[in-house]
Order: structure tokens, then sequence, then C-alpha cells
């Protein structure tokens, strides 16, 4: 290998179909991260070329194209993946292969390969510190609305037992199609200003969210005194839902755009001259844009594409993410990560209302939560 | 999801296995799902108390000491999932004579492992079940024939029928606090002694 032939590394995010809006933010963190280890002289004097395959929002093509990365492009280190059936389509392929696989996305947990490495929340590090925070903030009668798949049914599974662990109730389960429009969300929007729920949990991802807290605006619903609690709603999201639709709801992440840390500022500044804006800087941006850095890191130390070697070299390892400190768990292969919870302010910008003191250790195998675990609790943080 | 119902970390898991490659990816596993556990290796002599779990690996000859240690004398004992590396006829014997609840092979992924014991947990839960009901009903079939026996006798006696039969067994049950099963055993007994005495009646 000549001394200047990049490492190459491939990603799979969809910049088309209905997840297209956060993949495509967590592309651009990606490609953000790749272009700031090149201008710094890349890694070891080679730099880092990304071969971005665009699946289309489409399920199987993940699988495919995961394959076609491999063993035509010859690549062993992917980035990608939102959904999480999409990751379940790349995971036998990277098992059978043994390469590298970065996922930069909340997910349900209850699942661990050698071959992944898990760069988003699983339900204990944001789902537990939410519902508390609900019940405390605005009481406990609460509805659910989820996208019919995986992650929405197991995240509410999570959700009802801490409600019920605090004496809170569920009033309403929902479930829709991923590309569910504005008329669709009609029924529950109505059935949910009649219950006059405390608080709404929305796990409806893609461009269902949009559609459905624009039709909870638009029949009246208001996030001031009934906000949309979720665990994926982020920046992207309430850019294209608009401000006043948006006002009030609340979202629990490890990172928001507002955060106030050199990190994130210098991530932000890099992201603007690259992209031209912010607008659609998310968590999974954020994740993937650190997940890229710590790959780096960990290259710069085993100097080999190795797939084993990289693995040893990134459980363990510590980074200076924009959201503060995070850490891959060597037990698990998840992410040490920070929980904070926001609302959308009259700007339409996040503003951290809570956050836990440190860190959560990832427990993806975690089956019931207790609400009351002394790294669950959050402290308010008083506006600068 | 009965199952979950138990909380799984508050469950013993015990692994006799030798600290090998397929050890450690089991290990880790456990530690993730987050199980209190122990290994042994070789199989110990005996039981370890609180194990909820065995995982054990199936090794030549070991299925006949497994087969002793693991099921005590009084059919309790604990679920057991087999790790196994080959899939002959002699392994899979084996399995079947330990009575595993549960099958793992080699080599050993993380997923699977989870599936493996809420399977073989519930298999468990459902055999322990299954011994204790038809305990009881054997227990059930035992009392009515034993009323039923009761009744012959009284009728016998006394030339009267069924229904007027099982009224005298009840109203001495109830007079005297007791089961009408214990009325009907004091009744079996009586008219046995009866018979032989009058059977080795002294001549005069």
């Amino acid at each position: 290998m000549s001394p200047t032939e990049p490492w190459r590394i491939g990603t799979l995010f969809s910049t088309s179909g209905v997840t297209s809006i956060i993949e495509k933010s967590q592309l651009n963190g990606a490609l953000l991260a790749i272009d700031e280890i090149n201008k710094a002289g890349g890694v070891m004097g080679r730099p880092i070329e990304p071969i971005s395959y665009n699946p289309g929002s489409l399920v199987p093509r993940y699988g495919e194209l995961a394959e076609k990365l491999i063993v035509e492009d010859k690549v062993n280190v992917i980035f990608g993946c939102y959904m999480s059936s999409t990751r379940k389509e790349v995971l036998p392929v990277v098992e059978r292969r043994n390469a590298l696989f970065f996922y930069p996305t909340l997910y349900e947990g209850f699942e661990y390969s050698p071959n992944v490495i898990y760069g988003g929340a699983t339900p204990n590090q944001n789902s537990v510190p939410l519902a508390k925070y609900l019940m405390e903030a605005y009481g406990k009668r609460i509805f659910f609305v989820g996208s019919d798949y995986i992650y929405p049914h197991e995240s509410n599974r999570v959700m009802r037992n801490v409600l019920r662990q605090g004496g809170g109730e569920v009033v309403g389960e929902e479930y829709f199609s991923l590309r569910c429009s504005k008329p669709g969300f009609k029924d529950v929007v109505d059935q949910i200003l009649r219950e006059k729920p405390d608080a709404i949990f929305s796990t409806i991802v893609g461009q269902g969210c949009i559609n459905f807290y624009k039709a909870y605006y638009e029949a009246g619903g208001r996030g001031v005194e009934c906000p949309i609690a979720s665990l994926t709603t982020n920046e992207g999201e309430i850019a294209e839902i608009g401000v006043e639709a948006s006002v009030g709801h609340i979202t629990a992440a490890p990172y928001f755009r507002s955060i106030d840390t050199p990190a994130n500022h210098r991530f932000l500044a890099g992201y603007a001259a690259k992209f031209g804006t912010t607008r659609d800087v998310t968590s999974g941006c954020e994740a993937a844009y650190s997940q890229v850095h710590m790959f780096a890191d960990a290259l710069a130390e085993t100097e080999d594409m190795d797939t084993d070697a990289l693995r040893e070299a990134l459980l363990g390892r510590t980074f200076n993410a924009p959201q503060g400190q995070i850490k891959i768990d060597a037990d698990n292969n998840h992410t040490y990560l920070q929980s904070l919870i926001a609302k959308v302010n009259e700007a339409g910008e996040f503003i951290v209302e809570h956050k836990v003191r440190r860190a959560i250790k990832p427990d993806p195998y975690l089956v019931f939560p207790e609400i009351n675990d002394w790294s669950f609790r959050t402290q308010k943080v008083l506006s600068s | 999801m009965s199952f979950f119902d138990q909380n799984l970390r508050n469950l013993n898991v015990m692994i006799f296995h030798p600290r090998d490659k397929t050890a450690d990816e089991l290990l880790q596993q456990i530690n993730r799902i987050g199980c209190s556990f122990e290994t042994m290796w070789p199989i110990p002599d005996t039981l370890p108390q609180n194990a909820d779990f065995i995982f054990v690996d199936m090794i030549d000859n070991s299925a006949a000491k497994l087969k002793s240690l693991l099921h005590k004398a009084d059919g309790t004992g604990p679920a057991v999932i087999a790790i196994i590396g080959y899939e002959n006829p002699s392994v899979l014997d084996g399995i079947f004579e330990i009575g595993a609840h549960a099958v793992l092979a080699k080599p050993l992924r993380a997923t699977g492992v989870m599936s493996s014991m809420l399977m073989a947990r519930r298999f468990w839960g459902e055999q322990n079940r299954f011994n204790q009901e038809l305990g009881k009903l054997k227990l059930r079939l035992e009392n009515l024939q034993n009323v039923n026996d009761a009744k012959f006798i009284l009728m016998r006696h006394h030339g009267i029928n069924d229904k007027e039969a099982y009224a005298i067994i009840r109203k001495q049950a109830m007079s005297k606090r007791v089961s009408t099963v214990e009325i009907a055993q004091a009744i079996i007994n009586a008219d046995g002694i009866l018979n032989n005495f009058g059977a080795v009646k002294p001549t005069e």
C-alpha cells in the first residue's frame, strides 16, 4: 500500500425516502469528521475516503449495499443506519464477513454483536429520565403514539414500565405507518384532545413525525399546555415542522445543538462552514461525527484496518464529543452518553431544561428500569 | 412476556465449561444480560446451592455424571442448557439423558443466549408445574377412590343407597370437623379391623 493511499470506509445513510431527513444529517456528521481528520493530515498521513451509498430508505437495500461495500469495494468499516429494521439487515452481513459497523442511532436495546459499535442511546439512557421529568413537570396521564415498527413498540414497553412504577397511567396507545399523512392523524389527534392527557409520548419517526406535530397544532393542540415528548424528534424535524407548531414540545437526547461546550462550538462552526447552515444538526449527526473521530483515533493506534485490532482499540476509548465526554463501554460495545431533556423555545431552538449529572452507562439488556435509580436523577439547568 | 414478570437479573447462573473462548463469549453475554454467574470446571461432585440455571459443556461420557448431579431426589433442580460442539446421535442422546431444557451450539454467539435462557426457564417452570399438578391429581384420585370404598362399605352394612352413604360420611366429617377423606379412611380402617376380627375370632 502506498503511503498516500486513502483509508477507505463505507457509509449507508439514505438521502432519499422516509427517513432521509435524519439520515442526511448523520451522513453530514460523518463527512464533517472525515474532513476534519483529512485537513489535519489524515491518519498516518493518509486521508480517509468515504464510499457513500444511498439505500433510499428501503430496508432490504441496506443489507445488499453492505454486502457490496465489503465484497466489491473491499471496505471493512461501515457507518450507517437509522431504523432498527435496517440495522438488522446489515448485522448478518458484517458478522459473516467480520466487518466493523458503526451505528450512530438510538435504538431499543437487547442486542450485542462484536461487529457493531453502538453510538446512540439505549432506553435506560433516555426513556427513564424523560418519564421522570414528564411526571414531575406535567402529570401522570400519558398518551402513547408511535410508528408501527420495532423501536416504538419496545420503547413504549419500557416507558409503560417506568410510568407504572411512578404511579403514572397510559391513557391511550396508537401506532401508524411510517408514511402516515396529516389527515391520517386526524382521529388520534381528536382522541387526544378529548382525552386531555398531561403529555403525549411520541415515537413517530420520519415524515410521519412532521405530519403528526402539524396535525396536532392545526387541531388546536399546544406544546405549552400538553407537550409531545419524544426521543427521536430533533432539530431536523423541528425545522420541517416549523417554529409555531413546535413550541413547548420536549425531547430527551444525548445532544442538542444549543449545548454550550467548546467542542460543540467547534463542531457547529465546522458544520456551518461545510454545509452552509446548522439547521439540520441533530443528536444522530453528532453521534456519527463522534463515531468517525473515535474510529480515526483507534486507527491511529492500530495503524491497520484489521477488524479485530480496531475493535480492541475502540473498546473503552473516550472522546471529547460536542455533548461532553463519551466512552465506548468495553462490556457491551455501546456508549456512555449524556442525558438531556430539552424544550423547544419561541425561536424554534431546543433549550436544555434538565440533565443527568454524568454520562449514563449503557445497559442494553435492562428489562425493568428502576425509576428511582440514582444514576437517572436529573437536575435543573439554569439558563445562562 | 410472562417470563419477564420475574426479574431475570435476580437469577444465578452456573457454568460448567473450561475457560476457553466459548466460555468467554458466554460469560460476557450473561454479564450483559445482568445475571450473577460463576464458572466451574471440571464438573463438580455436588451441585452448588442457589443455582437457577446451569450451562453445561456436553463432552464425552459426562452425561451419566450430569444426570445424577442435576436431578435431585425430590425432582427439583435448576434449568439446564446444554452447550454442544457436535450434533451427532450420541451427543444428542446425552442432551435427552440429562434432561436439558435448551441447547446452544458452538461456535457460540451472543445472540441466542437470552432466548435459550428464557426457553429453558419456561420449560423448566412448566415441567415443575406439571409435576406438581400430577402429584395433586394422583392424590385426589386416591382420595376419591377411598370415599367410594367407604360408601360401598356403608351401603353394604346398612342397606342404604349411594346418596345416603355419602350423606353419612359428610355429616360425620362436619360434626368432627375433619375432611370427608379422613372419615372415609376411618371407615375403611374400621371395616378392615372388624372383618379381620371376625376372621381370627377364636373358636369357643
